[in-house]
């Protein structure tokens, strides 16, 4: 069963080698996807030095702009998804603000138990039935997209995609790096990846853990023009299922702001909101949880659990 | 008095090699908490403190300190406040303004300097600093033919360090655009928020009127450049993003009033507006009193407040305290929101400059271009 080791932050590196050595991927060549760091794809010098398997990075970034600028055609229809998928984010956003005033209302008003009750409940169930259309209109841009450019019809992104295989297929665990999450999954997504990763071990940290849930949630309460309503931004790979990932928590999160954490973790319920802060871990064997250090899970009354393997 | 004065003073006269120590060891103006004391040496008849802010007298005077050549005043300013200032000097019947010479704080701006008092709290935000990590994007001169004005005008073009012609840009017009990188260091805060992920990479076009009085006092003609002759170039010159909501126009003081008149002239043009102490004088009644320049403004601000439409999807206002136009850009604030525009206004403890400007950058910029740190987990 293939094993995904879960990580906080690396930049700097805090645990990712003790955490490597205690998870029993074995010694082999690592296949690195450090696309998340756009420009500064590859630079993975002080990761080599702490990981003892060699590691080769795919490139999958730069193989995108190669790709991009060798097909015109390819780069304007991407284009045109990414300006629908924006547009479509600005209408969800524009509508989710205005749900989430009114459920955190609900939370904190006092009244008749069972009638205010009710009231919190609808107005979760009101979040979830938009995050839920959002991501019907999420898929049906990319089913568009995809239904044009497929590996299989479109012979330069075939070619692509069958040295990307290829290159994988040397692999048994792939390391992602964290980075800018919408632009990692693009670039897996665009690639096909998330089919070939499902039987490969797994090592990722921050966004490459994101990526690996049933969809991705963006969340920050402490940008300098102040908090911001979490959102789902994509779907991801799907292989973590019902888990929302949280990195940097600590950081981005006002954890002691009871009623937003408590939103948070309703409003994605039955998945579970867990933190992967510095030094923190999860290690699943397929969706089974194995190990964990340090994460926490957010319960549906807003507090901190530890998350403990089984 | 200040504490440190009194101190000086309660031995009797003290010597001038005592005054000479105490102005070597000591910051100027002294600040104690919320009181700020200012000090002048020298031989006078009469000193005055000019701040020119709203709030205070015009003139504070100063009183001499007996037995010496020190003057003194003490004004209350609130925690975080910063104000600028100069010393008004009477000896012999001449006047004379000076900047404050115990003071090295100096602020600038076109018409000159002023001495700055940072009162407590007060601590200059460090994304307004050089920050030798931040990658550093580049200007480019470049000049415009304008058919409007039947002339070639300059623009200095801001491109992002990652800039790549192959991404597509936002773009951020820039009123007096060449004193916001002298005087409020534009070029660094784009660089550093650039850097932080707060904003994403934008191309900025940083414009310079001849005579901004006039044009940027609600003048259909520069309106009119900016939509006919500058947006037509710098889609032809670099690698824009379409549609309004990518487009931002910017702008303190006059050029506040020439962002909100060209947004309001040409709806649709630009999703963001960032309007920094504009000069927004209306008249509900009778004649305004700013004097024959703000008469255009004044026509245009009845005209706007009267029919104000929808100039944009998104608004950014800050304005200072201690400015006298805190009352107009705060009567704004109703207007726009009752068009349904979503609109952020933020006061500031400050007055009528640069500075306050540029500690309001990266609020603004952000809040109307957000960066890529939302989507960055590393």
């Amino acid at each position: 069963m293939p094993l995904r080791l879960l990580l906080g932050p690396q930049r700097p590196i805090v645990n990712l080698d003790s955490a490597v050595a205690r998870s029993g991927i074995g010694d082999g060549p690592i296949g690195v996807i450090s696309a998340a760091w756009q420009e500064a794809e590859g630079d993975i010098d002080d990761v080599q030095r702490l990981v003892l398997n060699p590691l080769f990075d795919l490139r999958i970034y730069e193989r995108t702009e190669e790709l991009f600028a060798a097909d015109k055609r390819l780069h304007e229809a991407y284009r045109l998804r990414q300006d629908r998928l924006k547009e479509q984010q600005r209408l969800y956003r524009m509508r989710l603000r205005h749900l989430m005033v009114a459920a955190r209302q609900t939370l904190r008003t006092e009244g008749e138990p069972a009638v205010v009750a009710a009231e919190r409940r609808h107005a979760i169930s009101q979040l979830r039935a938009l995050d839920r259309h959002h991501l019907g209109q999420i898929e049906k841009v990319h089913a568009r997209f995809d239904s044009v450019f497929t590996a299989d019809s479109h012979a330069l992104l075939s070619e692509y995609t069958a040295a990307i295989e290829d290159e994988l297929s040397r692999f048994k665990t792939v390391l992602i790096t964290g980075g800018n999450v919408v632009v990692l999954m693009n670039r897996l997504r665009l690639f096909g990846l998330d089919r070939l990763l499902q039987r490969k071990n797994i090592i990722a940290w921050s966004a490459g853990a994101m990526v690996l849930c049933d969809h991705i949630v963006l969340f920050h309460d402490r940008m300098p023009q102040g908090r911001r309503d979490p959102e789902i931004v994509d779907e991801g790979m799907g292989l973590l299922p019902s888990i929302v990932l949280l990195p940097d928590a600590k950081g981005r999160l006002r954890a002691k702001d009871l009623v937003r954490v408590k939103l948070l973790s309703r409003r994605f319920a039955p998945a579970s909101c867990m933190t992967l802060d510095n030094g923190s871990l999860l290690l699943f064997e397929s969706e089974t949880l194995r190990d964990s250090e340090a994460a926490k899970r957010i319960t549906r009354n807003g507090s901190f659990k530890r998350v403990r393997a089984a | 008095m200040n504490p440190t004065l009194r101190k000086l003073l309660r031995k009797g006269t003290p010597e001038p090699v005592d005054i000479d120590a105490l102005i070597g060891e000591l910051d100027f103006p002294l600040v104690d908490g919320p009181d700020v004391t200012f000090v002048f040496r020298g031989t006078a008849d009469e000193v005055y403190l000019r701040c020119w802010i709203s709030g205070l007298d015009t003139a504070q005077p100063f009183q001499a300190l007996p037995g010496t050549d020190l003057w003194a005043t003490t004004i209350e300013l609130p925690k975080g406040s910063r104000i600028e200032y100069k010393f008004e000097v009477i000896a012999g019947g001449a006047r004379e303004l000076i900047l404050d010479p115990l003071n090295d704080v100096i602020a600038h701006d076109p018409f000159g300097s002023n001495s700055v008092c940072q009162g407590y709290g007060y601590v200059r935000p460090e994304w307004t600093l050089h920050d030798p990590l931040a990658r550093v994007g580049s200007l480019q001169s470049l000049r415009v033919d304008s058919s409007v004005f039947q002339e070639s005008r300059e623009v200095q073009v801001y491109l992002p360090a990652t800039f790549r012609s192959n991404r597509r840009y936002p773009l951020l017009i820039v009123h007096d655009g060449v004193d916001y990188l002298r005087y409020a260091d534009l070029k660094a805060v784009l660089d550093n928020l650039t850097h932080r992920l707060e904003i994403p990479s934008i191309i900025a076009a940083l414009i310079q009127s001849p005579d901004r009085l006039k044009e940027y006092g609600g003048d259909d003609r520069h309106a009119a450049f900016l939509v006919d002759d500058l947006l037509p170039f710098m889609n032809e010159a670099y690698p824009l993003l379409g549609g309004a909501d990518a487009r931002c126009l910017m702008g303190a003081s006059f050029g506040g009033v020439a962002a909100l008149h060209a947004a309001w002239r040409f709806p649709e043009q630009f999703g963001s507006l960032l309007l920094q102490s504009g000069s927004f004088a209306f008249s509900d009644l009778g004649r305004h009193r700013r004097g024959p320049v703000f008469d255009p403004v004044v026509r245009f601000m009845n005209e706007f407040r009267e029919h104000p439409g929808r100039p944009a999807d998104r608004i950014f206002m800050s304005c200072g305290m201690y400015e006298s136009l805190i009352y107009e850009n705060r009567s704004l604030v109703p207007h726009l929101q009752a068009q349904g525009m979503e609109l952020r206004f933020e006061e500031a403890r400050d007055a009528h400059n640069w500075e306050n400007w540029r500690d309001r950058l990266r609020i603004g910029l952000s809040w109307l271009m957000p960066g890529p740190a939302w989507m960055v987990y590393e």
